[in-house]
């Protein structure tokens, strides 16, 4: 009987081994690894990826002195290849279309690089950067201007601290930042895009893209306004002039030439006609259409799907925002000032 | 009694059918985060309220933290809420205030009712700006989280914010890594799923925010409430304004170390949770509003989950009867179900959440101490039920209902 006990006890016991043994050994009982030192900076692996490569700072610089190219391993054991002077495609140590380039390279100069070269290792750019056609590049440091060709692919990040610009049919995966500005033209997919000013396709002549919006004066969700609840479908009739926080429980539609002095949330769709103006934010729970030549100040997000449609200004140059959806499609002709951010997929489309 | 019995078993069933389509959600539905993305904005002004009773042990660390979070220059104030100290954290609040000259303003408060919200309640005179932080002071915020909760309230339709809690002191004993696991549950999977589904996330009183403007519309701070959190989230619901949980703003916290700590905790949080279910219950699941018919079943539910320790037990006690008085043979084989369904089901359920929370963490080793939770629950089940009794109790005494600050265990730097 004694024995049945114990055998029944042990057998009862037998599921709680490994709670036990965790117990004792704590070999997962850290804290939850919560990213307290930076907050998601869209520059964060540029600038890890330059301090990384500040070991080759003297090499560089004697590179350039004597056009010359060097070679070695940085501490961690990976390949470089210092380049002195590759201001031509043709000055580039491999220029055979189709060639896969496996190492590091650090050029101290301009760098112009031909077409159809995989780079499976980052990219530094002392100078501009230029990249032919049909590129793959896994990442892109440009102390100046960077120039992508046609069809080019990037898969982690790109930051310029001059201008990027990106032709027709890129895939740009992962970060893609400037301190300066960012073109995209038509066809090119996008992710997360920062800078202080963001433009796809033409800018319009005559655009003066340091020109305010209308209500450049107010912050979204600092200042206290009058809120409007609509617990169905909402219409703000063309021309209208609200002043006021308009939220509505169903869908959301603006007349074209409305002024909304205030921000602006729809929990269902949301459509924007031509030549509206908010001084706020624009909020929908579902799917969001921006019309022609609107003006927005405040963040704006969809929940599921964005397009923006040609001559439209997120932002300013003094208060840039954030746009924000999974899928964002965005005409030739729109202008963003800061972050524009597609969870999933971002589209330069034809108007 | 039998009937009793059915309807018992009716709402475990239905906190069960809850626990596991808030998990299969996280698991496999649309996830919304949609305000995380917010990363370049013209920053509004924030106040940052720092509730500290006696936090001598912790307030310096989290006024370090906060003196280093990345957000514009002279946009954010930290008013450190010092409710009646008779510690060292007057000097300690003091000395930031030196320090960091214009970034923090003191509220030392050295008399009138005790209590969290009485004190936030007292400090609103010194607050001018439309969005409000709230933090415990043994809380150790990031330097990107004071931007993550205050990027929600663009959103004209939010009045509250939420972010989540992680332990820090995980491996000290074995209820830390019991409460760990519960918290872990609690948000990354019941939290986010009621954001998901567009439910009541409720307002936790730290790392979390709340609009201006919505609190002077709802009343203020409750101060006869022990749970200031619970009553803030139904009084905005009440109002039309949404409470939003941010699953990836994440910060620490200090959970109790000593089972008497967290008897305590529990017992007030019960205490203050079933408070908020007498009064908005009603109102929230009939009245008229503008809540959605989700929301109100959701609410109601909410409500009811620490009213749920001692219904717990009354069917225990109910099915045992009915099974040995033998009322009838189909009732015994029922009250035999009821506590199959108890014991299997609704545990599961629970075990279920936690084990999907912690896979979604990428914690999965610490999933093998869940069998131990059995005795958390079993601590919990009897604390929530005395708490309900001595309420229960102090109604009918006309006691008055006390706050009871928790135990840090930190050591002082």
């Amino acid at each position: 009987m004694a024995a049945l006990i114990l055998f029944v006890s042990l057998m009862l016991m037998l599921p709680l081994v490994p709670a036990f043994v965790e117990l004792r050994r704590k070999s997962d009982a850290s804290p939850l690894n919560v990213v307290q030192q930076h907050a998601g900076e869209i520059r964060h692996f540029a600038n890890s990826f330059r301090t990384y490569i500040q070991i080759l700072e003297p090499t560089l610089r004697q590179c350039v002195a004597s056009g010359a190219t060097a070679s070695g391993m940085l501490n961690d054991g990976v390949e470089y290849l210092a380049l002195g002077r590759c201001d031509d495609s043709q000055t580039f140590p491999i220029v055979q279309p189709g060639a896969t380039c496996s190492v590091t390279i650090a050029a101290g100069s301009d760098l112009i690089v031909p077409r159809k070269i995989t780079f499976l290792r980052d990219v530094y750019a002392g100078g501009q950067f230029s990249g032919g056609d049909n590129n793959s590049y896994r990442a892109i440091l440009g102390e100046k201007d960077i120039h992508l060709g046609r069809s080019s692919r990037v898969t982690r990040w790109v930051h310029a601290v001059g201008e990027f610009s990106a032709e027709h049919d890129c895939e740009l995966s992962g970060r893609i930042s400037s301190d300066s500005r960012i073109r995209l033209q038509g066809a090119c997919n996008f992710l997360r895009l920062n800078a202080p000013q963001i433009d796809t396709g033409h800018v319009m002549p005559g655009e003066d893209s340091t020109r305010p919006n209308s209500e450049d004066d107010t912050n979204a969700g600092s200042g206290v306004v009058q809120r409007f609840l609509y617990d169905g479908d909402f219409e703000v009739h063309a021309g209208e002039v609200v002043t006021g926080n308009i939220v509505a429980r169903g869908k959301l539609h603006i007349g074209a030439g409305a002024r909304i002095c205030g921000s602006v949330k729809s929990v269902s769709d949301m459509v924007l006609g031509t030549g509206v103006s908010l001084q706020g934010s624009l909020i929908s729970g579902k799917k969001m259409l921006i019309g022609p030549d609107c003006a927005v100040n405040g963040p704006i997000i969809a929940e599921r799907a964005l397009r923006i449609s040609a001559g439209t200004r997120c932002g300013s140059l003094q208060h840039p925002t954030t746009v924000s959806a999974p899928r964002i499609e965005v005409e030739d002709g729109v202008t963003v000032f800061g972050t524009l951010w597609a969870r999933e997929h971002g589209e330069v489309v034809a108007n | 009694m039998i009937y009793v019995l059915y309807f018992i078993v009716f709402v475990i069933c239905v906190y069960t059918a809850r626990h596991y389509w808030f998990t299969l959600n996280r698991l496999f539905g649309f996830q919304r985060h949609p305000y995380i993305d917010i990363d370049t904005a013209s920053w509004p002004l924030v106040t940052v309220l720092v509730a500290a009773h006696n936090e001598e042990k912790v307030i310096s660390n989290i006024l370090s933290a906060l003196m280093t979070v990345k957000y514009p220059e002279g946009r954010m104030l930290v008013i450190p809420v010092n409710d009646r100290s008779t510690d060292g954290t007057r000097a300690i609040i003091d000395d930031f205030v030196e320090r960091f000259p214009g970034r923090i303003q003191p509220f030392h408060r050295a008399g009138g009712k005790g209590g969290k919200a009485a004190a936030l309640k007292d400090a609103m005179e010194l607050v001018t700006t439309e969005v409000i932080l709230i933090f415990d002071a043994d809380y150790i915020p990031g330097a990107g989280l004071i931007k993550q909760l205050v990027a929600p309230f663009f959103d004209p339709e939010v009045g509250g914010v939420m972010g989540r809690v992680v332990p820090l002191n995980v491996g000290t004993n074995l209820l830390t890594r019991l409460l760990d696991l519960e918290r872990t549950g609690g948000y990354q999977v019941d939290q986010q799923a009621r954001m998901n589904l567009r439910l009541v996330p409720q307002h936790g009183g730290t790392v979390a925010g709340v609009r201006l403007s919505a609190l002077r519309e709802i009343g203020g701070w409750n101060d006869q409430s022990l749970t200031e959190d619970t009553d803030l989230t139904y009084r905005l619901l009440l109002h039309g304004w949404k409470t939003v949980y941010q699953n990836r703003s994440e910060c620490y916290e200090e959970v109790p170390e000593t089972w008497a700590v967290r008897i305590k905790q529990i017992m007030r949080w019960a205490k203050g949770h079933n408070q908020a279910m007498v009064t908005y219950g009603l109102r929230l699941l009939l009245g008229k509003h503008r809540a959605t018919l989700r929301e109100r079943i959701d609410g109601v539910l909410l409500l009811g989950v620490y009213a749920m320790a001692p219904v717990t037990l009354l069917g225990w006690a109910l099915a045992l009867a009915v099974f040995f008085r033998g009322v009838a043979p189909l009732h015994g084989v029922i009250a035999l179900f009821s506590l199959t369904a108890y014991a299997a089901l609704g545990n599961l359920a629970a075990f279920f959440e936690i084990a999907a929370a912690a896979r979604l963490d990428g914690t999965r080793r610490r999933i093998s101490l869940l069998p131990f939770l059995i005795l958390g629950f079993a601590v919990s089940i009897f604390s929530v039920s005395r708490a309900a009794l001595s309420q229960v109790s102090d109604l009918v005494t006309g006691a008055e209902l006390h706050w009871d600050k928790t135990e840090r265990f930190r050591k002082v730097l």
